[in-house]
């Protein structure tokens, strides 16, 4: 079976992922040209520069993999908050598995991922299973996942020094690349095959429009939304890996307010938050037009005087999520005004 | 150009850091940056330091909130030829070149007791709220208050040393309870930030400003009130405006190679001269806000 309008949205969504590559290259241009400079001895600095480039990778990599965690669980018109509390959670976990159980290394990042699937396990069961609203369930796990990282630790302990062959994960570049950025792509990669090539994909965008229409349709409803919660928990739990090994700590604020980034990241990319309709490509879009704008604006000369990149970058992807959502929704007004107005032209029918 | 990172931008106390470094700034014509987290996301601090390597700055001084984190990307640069330091609060030995300590335990500890002794006319009964008697930093400082009354002040004496749980509410009621057990007490002496204004709370409850006299560790807005009113005599903390300044006349001198690792002293404009323990810089005594002062600081 086939989702309404299919072609209809596809050409949508595709007008739409233009758009934003359009403010994507706008973005990088503008910062390449007034963000680089060359220093007193000589050397340039600044956004155009390799390591900034790299930089832009690694900061983002934790919440661009949550953005392609949330894609599916999104796509079925579900909602999870708590990936970034199972991030903390994982990275706890992980930091004791190996310092205080003495486990080797890869034994507790194993450890850290099943931890992540669990816990995703526990979304699946409440919002499959149960049918309880993604949204209030995973609110709920949103404080259990952080409340119990901050109590297996009490607050204050903070996992530190890791063997080299763990940071190399997240501090070192393999192949002329931070080795996250692999990581990253191998993820997105899967993701991508998941939602656009094969029937698990299809099936949960046909769940987003319409479950009780699935339902009937025969699709296996409770285990393709299940799947999508579990993965999206594994994924939280590599998250945690990759941060612990590019901070070289693991505490439990590990990830704190990176759902909703990484949810920005998803909507800006074009995804529908009633499910049914969005793209991989969009939320890696997404993922690289708030990843750009943020590093960029540090690196802008008013910027720095002003001390106020931070803030200047929350109010930009603010206003950028809302523009951009508005643009791309103008076509659909244009149309609708103008057929009202050809509506208001044909003659008025005589009263009954 | 250099950078100067608080725990947290908005903070009335690294604000106040902050004027000191900007002085220190213009007078040796260096740019400052100052930036620093809105939020509590751990990850934030390093993101700033990374972006700071890439913009090619020629000093980093931080504030550490998430120590061990952070030293990762301050050892990232060093490796790129940035002077690193830290203020108010250290970050791993191998990730910074100096540290600026605002206030060593002995110094705390020896300020707090002179003031007493001072406020005391050398002779009487005080005693000290904690916050904890387990606590390390509190134990550490009892000790040196304790080793400068045996050693100068052998007519006052300390009749107890009552536990607060770093609550202003407990410290209150311990220092009522004190007061009763004790009428011939001349002071209270609170050495955790919420006993102070707990204590001058008490003394003023009880009608006994002026006679049972309260000193304390803590910052100048929660105690402005009590010592406004003339209940709290003197609040004994640092000059963060001093701190900034040091700050960045540390990490300049350290950048044009002037100060260097092995130094006993270090002249840091108006503040002079400086001695340095090891790696740490140190500011020298602590500072007393008073009622004639405390107008000057705002955190």
């Amino acid at each position: 079976m086939r989702p309404p309008n299919q072609n209809h949205w596809k050409s949508h969504l595709f007008r739409y992922e233009v758009l934003l590559l359009l403010v994507l290259v706008v973005e990088w241009l503008v910062f390449w040209h007034f963000g680089t400079t060359v220093n007193r001895r000589g050397v340039t600095v600044g956004f155009g520069t390799v390591d900034r480039q790299f930089d832009i990778l690694r900061h983002s990599c934790e919440i661009g993999l949550l953005a392609l965690a949330l894609t599916p669980v999104i796509l079925t018109a579900g909602i999870d908050l708590a990936v970034g509390s199972l991030l903390g959670l994982c990275a706890v976990i992980f930091g004791q598995l190996w310092h205080d159980a003495g486990l080797p290394v890869w034994a507790a990042a194993a450890g850290a991922l099943a931890a992540g699937g669990l816990g995703g396990a526990l979304n699946a069961g409440l919002i499959a299973r149960l049918q309880l609203p993604p949204l209030i369930v995973t609110l709920g796990t949103y404080s259990l996942f952080r409340g119990l990282a901050e109590a297996l630790t009490r607050g204050a302990v903070t996992y530190t020094d890791f063997p080299a062959g763990f940071l190399f994960l997240g501090q070192e570049r393999w192949l002329g690349l931070p080795v996250q950025a692999w990581v990253f792509a191998g993820v997105a990669a899967g993701i991508w095959i998941l939602v656009h090539r094969t029937m698990t994909g299809r099936a949960l965008r046909v769940i987003g429009f319409s479950p009780e229409g699935a339902r009937y349709a025969g699709l296996p409803v409770t285990r393709q939304v299940a799947l999508a919660y579990v993965l999206a928990g594994f994924i939280a739990g590599l998250a945690a890996l990759i941060y612990t090994a590019r901070l070289g700590q693991a505490r439990a604020d590990a990830g704190t307010g990176y759902e909703l980034f990484a949810i920005t990241a998803v909507v800006l990319g074009g995804t529908s938050i009633f499910g049914g309709r969005g793209s991989v490509t969009g939320t890696l879009l997404g993922v690289a037009v708030i990843a750009v704008l943020k590093n960029g604006l540090a690196t802008l000369p008013a910027v720095i005087r002003l001390n106020a990149a931070e803030e200047l970058s929350g109010l930009l992807t603010g206003g950028l999520l809302l523009g951009v959502l508005a643009l791309g929704a103008a076509p659909k007004f244009l149309s609708a005004w103008r057929s009202r107005g050809q509506s208001r032209r044909q003659p008025a029918l005589p009263p009954p | 150009m250099i950078a100067l990172m608080p725990k947290a931008k908005g903070n009335a106390y690294f604000l106040s850091c902050k004027t000191g470094a900007d002085r220190a700034a213009r007078e040796l014509n260096v740019e400052l940056l100052f930036d620093g987290p809105v939020d509590t996301n751990a990850a934030k601090q390093n993101e700033i330091v990374e972006n700071w390597i890439t913009l090619g700055v020629d000093a980093i001084a931080v504030s550490a909130e998430n120590k061990e984190g952070l030293s990762t990307a301050l050892r990232k640069a060093r490796k790129a030829g940035i002077t690193v330091v830290a203020f108010d609060s250290d970050v791993q030995p191998d990730a910074r070149s100096f540290f600026v300590n605002q206030a060593t335990p002995e110094g705390i500890g020896q300020t707090l007791m002179d003031e007493a002794a001072r406020l005391m006319d050398g002779e009487g009964e005080f005693a000290i709220i904690t916050a904890t008697l387990t606590a390390a930093n509190q134990r550490e400082w009892m000790k040196h208050i304790e080793a400068r009354l045996a050693e100068k002040y052998p007519r006052l004496k300390l009749v107890a040393v009552r536990p607060s749980d770093d609550l202003k509410d407990k410290a209150q009621s311990e220092a009522t309870a004190l007061m009763s057990a004790y009428p011939n007490l001349k002071l209270l002496m609170a050495i955790c930030s919420p006993g102070v204004p707990g204590a001058a709370e008490a003394v003023q409850q009880a009608g006994k400003a002026g006679r049972v006299k309260v000193i304390g560790l803590g910052l100048p807005n929660e105690n402005r009130r009590y010592v406004k009113a003339g209940v709290t005599d003197s609040v004994i903390l640092w000059n963060t405006g001093d701190l900034g300044y040091l700050t960045v006349y540390a990490a300049a001198a350290a950048t044009r190679g002037e100060l260097k690792a092995g130094a006993k002293t270090f002249r840091a404009g108006e503040l002079g001269e400086l001695r340095l323990a090891g790696d740490h810089i140190l500011l020298g005594r602590p500072f007393i806000f008073n009622r004639g002062n405390i107008d000057r600081f705002d955190f």
